[in-house]
């Protein structure tokens, strides 16, 4: 249990948070290696079926990160994907998965040091939640 | 008359059943059968999806008149709103709702469905001809229950949906009785890819009524058809109607009462409060 | 090999540096048969040997390489690597040049690089790529990334060619490549015109005695530190000194070595401010104990985003940038090195440096020289080509043009913008015509793989030590081979190599192959050349999946190498899931409307419609105003003298007369919908009774490119007096009276009024120019008048420090100050706006105030974004920057794109410029329009959504959630019974898959990021 590390998947809008990343890297900001990236062409691609079955496979953590509004890529595709996530954010809370679990983000081609923070603190978050446990589909059935 | 008149070419309402509790639908094509028809607080089983099937197999010019309660005129008005017929197929027959009973829980006129208790919509929003009289609506807050919910602690409300959805037998019945559920495929029957296992698991269970509720958010009209078509008395309307809440209050948008508002869902608004977002 | 080509639609350019590249690529994309001359073995050029680049910390040649593969790989790009000009005769249009190609010694049909022959030459020769600061073989590669990759060798140094023994190559060479019988060839081409793009030469600080190059080991030029800071470099990146090799702690740069010297090079080089900064950063990164400190006289950040980095330099690296000249430098104990300088303000100083870095100036390429004289065409007094007025491009013979630095210091983008510009001067002498496929490129037929098991190749990238310094690539690859259908893995050197590339093809075709997962860098950049890889492969592109293990891996996590090596093996494990469920795709093609919008009919606006309108395209151009001009109608001269009125008249009266342009004046645009090829504009015009029969406003313009020429503004001053007193203007407004101005006793000038101030922090770069020229402008003409420049940096970059020079020689007095201690103005007599004005400004050398009492106070305020930006980049589906300008696709190397096909842009709506660089952009913009105008069909990306009619039940969400309208409901038979359901026009849809996550039913997909495959990915790490 001391050397469990959260495994966090991210979803990221190919034009700005996907860029936003790689711009972290070019200009070697750190941040923690916990988070295993999907890349999607906008956050309106993210159907809230892929945060489900990412909790469900056992991911400690889901965040999707896009152009902040006004930016995206696609005019609005991520004024569509705020609506969505509302809803599954609340839907995931009432029915009792911990608030930090799944986290949205606005991240921009040219913020890689956001990225970094948002990662650190999704990170943190998650970390501090422990290992996900709710909705999470162990082979078997057993916990 | 509206049969008589060619004003429909035929009728979908309800008809006595097996019991006195009960009623069924039943579909009325000649004049001489319109006796049947009855309209009490045991015409429960919502009349839409039958509407839907029989507007969509008959032929274009075919006019279909529902018996249309608050909620079902709200399904009705909502489907038209996401294309699934046209206004002119169908004909509207609005009836005032008293509620109908929970057959399980009382004698008829008893006891009331939860979804009847919390009722805000007991006409419906439209109609081309009304029946008897409007019924006044409600008052009260009909989210106390999710409020009263959400007071509890979050893994108690995880323990109380692990329990609730616990009893789940994946039979699907909540599903087939909703009038907002009419995918030629539901999700949880595809298999490429496929997204919930078959199994009754716990996690694919509450992923499989998650992924219902999200499909229903801003759809759903609150008529309890989930619940009262649940043979194990599964909670499900609870999460529906915590969406219901925050559709409306986010978004401003109440399902079933517009047919020409773009449904919450498919649209957006640059002021969308965004508050969660990092 | 080869024979003499007769037609005309040849170009030859000179010089394979990145501006060279650049030429090469568009006049090959306007259908032109370019041939790429380069005297170094390799292509690349100086951009090659950088280690990063400014303001964005690229790794150079991670964003070269893409170019130079498709340099290589361009079918209509013959490349003429190690050879040189011989001459050039005849005239525009159908010059005779002849070439000649220096032998190899080394078969490039046999080579396979493999660098045996290398390992076993006995001779040692410093390498010139490395600066010298290691050695290479008499065979060899200019660089690890050399296009061509095969090796040569080195007639002067071989013991064989010089001594007549020895051969160890030959007996080392299994593939029989090495041929001592090889000699130089003789090439004639028939060109329609030339480009000279032959780049620079660092400044050879051995001039500079005082600073002890060559003399002290821990002096180095800063060429060299470019060297020892990249990974691929002599020191992999391990940034120690020369002498002892250790980790230095002080590292000073000293700029101006080599610029701004009367005495050496009078002009400014332009680039040296923000290399020295980026080179500064790059070393902190290297070593968090460095502390570097930069010496300058002026930091001339003057480009965009420049004054950012600066800051960001100081604020997150701590280094220190400190205004002082250094008289010497002095060795002192341990290698080290003080330096003596005199501050701004204050006595004489000393320091102690491990390391001295110094700053070294760009020249003009000592070859240059015997070019011209080869090509017949003019020098200027530095030594760069001469150009004509208003022709920043146009050397002194017709038909030969100049791109990069060749023409004057530049940076990159400005080297790109001069390139492309120069291929649009060459289109009208090559006779191109609009050619039916969108490329002429033949690829093998693909290969059918639909119902076939994945077969899986792997590649793991060791990026040199970019990745392998960090992950361990070889678990990665072991891991990768125990993956499902992985039927081939194996790391490789750089994965964006032409060797590599060549790899990828042999492996697939070797184990019949079907899928191919490269993990190296960013699909962002490098995934359209491997994508191009494994259609000449004989694959559908899209079998292709990128695992970014470097940008968001190796370089993110450099302190963690076993949980960056973990988030490799899962990224790699998630790719290969999703590759598992890739699926070829069939791109669209659309027909190109050849017709150009150009909106903004300021001078870039016009120059961009000529330059399309020359080459035999239709133009319709916006102007807004009620006539042609912008900002150019309020410029009356020039620094050089030129004339800028005759410049606008002539420029108006060719765009009005010009049979292929259509000018609108007063007209607002009011929509743009559609995609590459196919715009449809809705313009509202004044008195459309004209241009359309019913005399409806708004018309529609039907076009194929959009190029956005909106221009600038300047910005009204808040502060200074502004509008408060009459003796108080702007630059703008004393540009308007110049010619008219009485004489005064006193003039000041305000530097960055409205500039580089916290809430607008950039430069608006010209200002300083403008501000000499005036300030000269006036002392010429009274030459009793006192004029003051109240300055923070004085910002006369390139050639134009001539006129500062000029100016102080005038008598024009600049001073200095700081941000926080900003001049102070009141009215002489209070109350009164037509008083004189009253100057305060501290000055630190004396301690005391300078008080100046004004007739006239100037100020330079700052260039702005107009706000309709905001409105057209909505309508256009393009960014804009925090500044409010527009954002092009790349800083460096996309300096006119943007991301968006088919929209390019030109002039200040980019970033504030001055009249030549406005027009090089435009020329630039035109280029790159003509790249897509003058193909009849272009592909669109396979990467579209596509709907199931089965499982669609008519709901409409996706349709509703559509931004481009590419959804639309419609009726279709489903067995007996008809039903709705959604369509997808491909030529709309851009790819984002907003419907497909809206959509319930899973009914809409979105090909190359469908349910499944990301259901894959998701999938993939599950125990």
């Amino acid at each position: 249990m001391s050397d469990w590390e959260p495994k966090i998947v991210a979803f990221l809008c190919n034009w700005c948070s996907y860029a936003g990343a790689d711009l972290a890297g070019v200009s070697r900001i750190q941040y923690p290696p916990n988070v295993r990236v999907v890349r999607v062409p906008c956050s309106g691609r993210v159907n809230p079926l892929f945060v489900l079955k990412s909790l469900e496979n056992g991911f400690d953590g889901v965040l999707v990160s896009g152009c902040h509004p006004g930016d995206c890529h696609y005019i609005s595709g991520n004024y569509i994907a705020r609506r969505k996530f509302a809803t599954l954010k609340t839907a995931l809370e009432f029915i009792g998965v911990e608030p930090g679990r799944v986290q949205f983000s606005w991240v921009s081609a040219g913020e890689g040091e956001k990225f970094a923070q948002v990662v650190a603190r999704v990170t943190e978050d998650v970390r501090k939640l422990g290992p996900a446990k709710r909705l999470v589909k162990t082979i078997g059935g057993g916990q | 008359m509206l049969l008589k008149d060619k004003k429909a070419d035929l009728v979908i309402g309800y008809e006595r059943g097996s019991s006195k509790r009960r009623a069924r639908p039943v579909v009325i094509r000649a004049d001489k059968d319109v006796d049947r028809l009855i309209f009490d607080d045991t015409c429960g089983p919502s009349l839409v999806p039958f509407a839907r099937k029989a507007l969509r197999a008959t032929p274009l010019g075919t006019r279909v008149a529902v018996v249309a309660k608050g909620c079902d005129g709200r399904a009705l008005v909502q489907q038209i709103a996401e294309g699934q017929f046209k206004r002119d197929q169908v004909v509207m027959i609005g009836v005032g709702c008293n509620g109908v009973t929970d057959h399980r829980r009382g004698a008829s006129g008893e006891k009331r469905e939860a979804s009847c208790e919390r009722c805000r919509y007991p006409n419906p929003p439209v109609y081309d001809v009304f029946v008897g009289e409007p019924v006044a609506a409600g008052t009260g807050d009909e989210f106390a229950g999710v409020a009263e919910f959400e007071k509890l602690a979050s893994a108690d409300r995880w323990a109380w949906f692990e329990h609730e959805l616990g009893k789940c037998i994946r039979c699907y019945a909540c599903r087939n009785a909703c009038p907002m559920c009419y995918c030629e495929e539901c999700v949880v029957d595809q298999t490429n890819p496929l997204w919930l296992g078959k199994s009754a698991e716990r996690p694919d269970t509450t992923l499989f009524h998650l992924v219902r509720a999200l499909h229903t958010a801003g759809r759903c009209v609150d008529c309890g058809a989930c619940e009262r078509a649940c043979p194990l008395g599964v909670r499900l309307a609870l999460l529906n109607k915590r969406l219901e809440r925050e559709v409306r209050e986010r978004f401003g948008y109440t399902a079933g009462l517009s047919m020409e508002a773009t449904p919450a869902l498919a649209t957006y608004s640059e002021e969308d409060k965004q508050e969660f977002m990092l | 090999m080869q024979g003499p080509s007769s037609s005309s639609r040849s170009t030859l350019v000179v010089g394979a540096g990145i501006a060279g590249i650049q030429a090469a690529l568009d006049l090959a994309e306007l259908g032109a048969d370019v041939h790429l001359l380069e005297e170094t073995p390799s292509i690349g050029g100086r951009m090659a040997q950088l280690d990063k680049t400014f303001p964005t910390n690229d790794c150079s040649i991670c964003i070269l390489s893409p170019k130079m593969s498709e340099c290589a790989r361009h079918p209509n790009i013959t490349l003429h690597t190690h050879s040189s000009l011989v001459s050039v005769s005849g005239a525009a249009g159908n010059f005779q040049c002849t070439i000649r190609e220096h032998a190899r010694y080394v078969d490039a049909e046999k080579c396979v690089a493999c660098g045996l022959c290398s390992d076993k030459c006995p001779v040692k020769v410093p390498d010139e790529f490395d600066v010298e600061l290691r050695s290479r073989k008499a065979i060899y590669r200019h660089f690890a990334q050399s296009i061509p990759s095969n090796y040569l060798i080195d007639t002067a140094h071989c013991l064989y060619l010089t001594k007549g023994a020895c051969r160890l190559c030959e007996k080392a060479c299994a593939a029989n490549a090495i041929n001592f019988e090889d000699a130089d060839r003789i090439v004639s081409l028939n060109c329609g015109a030339v480009v000279i793009a032959s780049g620079i030469d660092p400044y050879n600080p051995i001039g500079y005695g005082q600073y002890g190059y060559r003399e002290y080991p821990n002096v180095v030029s800063a060429m060299e530190f470019e060297r020892m800071l990249s990974a691929s470099g002599p020191q992999r990146g391990h940034v120690v000194r020369p002498s002892d090799g250790k980790e230095p702690k002080k590292i000073a740069f000293i700029q101006c070595v080599g610029s701004r010297d009367l005495e050496k090079n009078a002009y400014c080089s332009s680039v040296c401010c923000m290399y020295a900064v980026k080179e500064a950063v790059i070393a902190r990164e290297h070593g968090k104990g460095i502390e570097p400190t930069i010496f300058y006289m002026d930091l001339r950040a003057f480009g965009k985003d420049f004054d950012r980095y600066c800051e960001r330099a100081e604020s997150h690296y701590g280094v220190k940038l400190a205004r002082a000249r250094i008289g010497r430098v002095e060795p002192v104990e341990g290698d080290s090195l003080k330096l003596h300088f005199m501050p701004e303000y204050g006595r004489r100083e000393s320091e102690v440096f491990d390391l001295v870095v110094l700053s070294v100036g760009l020249e003009a390429r000592r070859r240059l020289a015997r070019l011209t004289d080869q090509v017949d065409i003019k020098l200027n007094e530095y030594g760069f080509c001469k150009v004509l007025p208003f022709e920043p491009l146009a050397t002194s013979r017709a038909g030969v043009f100049v791109c990069g630095a060749a023409g004057g210091p530049r940076d990159i983008p400005e080297s790109v913008m001069s390139a492309s510009a120069a291929a649009a001067g060459c289109a009208p002498y090559l006779g191109l015509e609009r050619r039916a496929r969108a490329s002429n490129k033949e690829f093998p037929k693909e290969k059918v793989v639909v119902g076939e098991r994945p077969r899986i190749g792997a590649f793991v990238c060791h990026c040199g030590t970019n990745i392998a310094g960090v992950v361990d690539v070889n678990a990665v690859v072991e891991f990768a081979k125990t993956l499902p259908n992985v039927e081939h893995a194996q790391d490789v050197m750089y994965a964006c190599s032409q060797d590599s590339l060549e790899t990828i093809k042999e492996k697939v075709k070797e184990l019949d192959l079907n899928r191919v997962l490269v993990a190296a860098c960013t699909p962002r950049t490098h995934e359209p050349l491997f994508r191009e890889t494994l259609r000449e492969a004989g694959l559908n592109q899209y079998l292709f999946e990128m695992a970014n293990i470097r940008d968001q891996c190796s370089w993110a996590h450099m302190n963690e190498p076993a949980a960056a090596t973990e988030k490799v093996k899962d990224t790699v494990q998630m790719g290969i899931a999703r590759a598992r469920n890739l699926g070829p795709l069939e791109e669209l093609l659309i027909d190109i409307n050849p017709r150009a919008l150009v909106i903004g009919g300021g001078l870039a606006g016009m120059t961009a419609a000529l330059a399309i309108a020359d080459a035999g395209y239709e133009v319709v151009l916006l102007e807004r105003e009620s006539e042609l001009g912008g900002n150019l109608k309020d410029i009356r001269h020039t620094s050089s003298g030129a004339d800028p009125q005759a410049l606008l008249r002539s420029t108006a009266e060719r765009v009005k007369g010009h049979k292929f342009i259509t000018v609108h004046i007063g007209a607002e645009v009011k929509s743009i919908d559609g995609y590459v090829g196919k715009y449809t504009t809705s313009v509202e015009i004044p008195n459309p009774k004209p241009q359309t029969p019913n005399g409806a406003s708004p018309i529609e313009v039907e076009h194929g490119v959009v190029i956005v020429a909106t221009g600038a503004e300047e910005a009204v001053p808040a502060e200074y007096l502004y509008g408060k007193s009459q003796r108080v203007i702007t630059q703008k407004e004393l540009e308007k009276r110049i010619d008219t101005l009485p004489r005064m006793k006193t003039v000041v000038m305000i530097q960055c009024v409205g500039s580089r101030e916290p809430d607008r922090d950039y430069c608006s770069r010209i200002c300083c120019a403008k501000a000499v020229k005036n300030a000269a402008l006036i002392k010429r003409k009274h030459p009793n008048t006192e004029v003051y420049v109240l300055y923070r940096d004085l910002r006369t970059y390139g050639l134009a420090e001539k006129y500062y020079t000029e100016a102080r020689e005038l008598g024009v007095i600049f001073e200095r100050y700081e941000l926080d201690s900003k001049p102070k103005v009141e009215p002489v007599k209070p109350g009164d706006v037509t008083s004189r004005v009253r100057v305060r400004l501290g000055d630190r050398l004396l301690g005391k105030e300078i008080v100046i009492d004004a007739d006239l106070l100037v100020l330079a305020s700052a260039i702005t974004a107009p706000v309709g930006n905001q409105t057209l980049a909505k309508m256009l589906k393009v960014p804009l920057n925090r500044d409010g300008f527009f954002l092009e696709a790349h800083m460096k190397l996309r300096p006119v794109d943007f991301a968006t096909d088919g929209v390019f842009m030109a002039g200040l709506a980019h970033a504030p410029k001055d009249i030549d660089e406005s027009i090089t952009q435009a020329r630039a913009a035109a280029a790159r329009a003509l790249g897509v105008l003058c193909k009849k069909q272009v592909a669109v990306e396979g990467t579209v959504s596509w709907v199931d009619p089965d499982r669609c039940t008519g709901c409409g969400v996706c349709v509703a959630t559509c931004a481009y309208a590419a959804l639309e409901l419609k009726e279709l038979k489903r067995g007996s019974e008809t039903v709705t359901v959604a369509q997808v026009n491909e030529a709309l849809c851009k790819g984002c898959g907003v419907c497909a996550a809206s959509c319930r039913c899973g009914a809409v997909n979105l090909k190359g990021f469908t349910d499944d495959q990301i259901y894959e990915a998701v999938s993939a790490l599950r125990a």
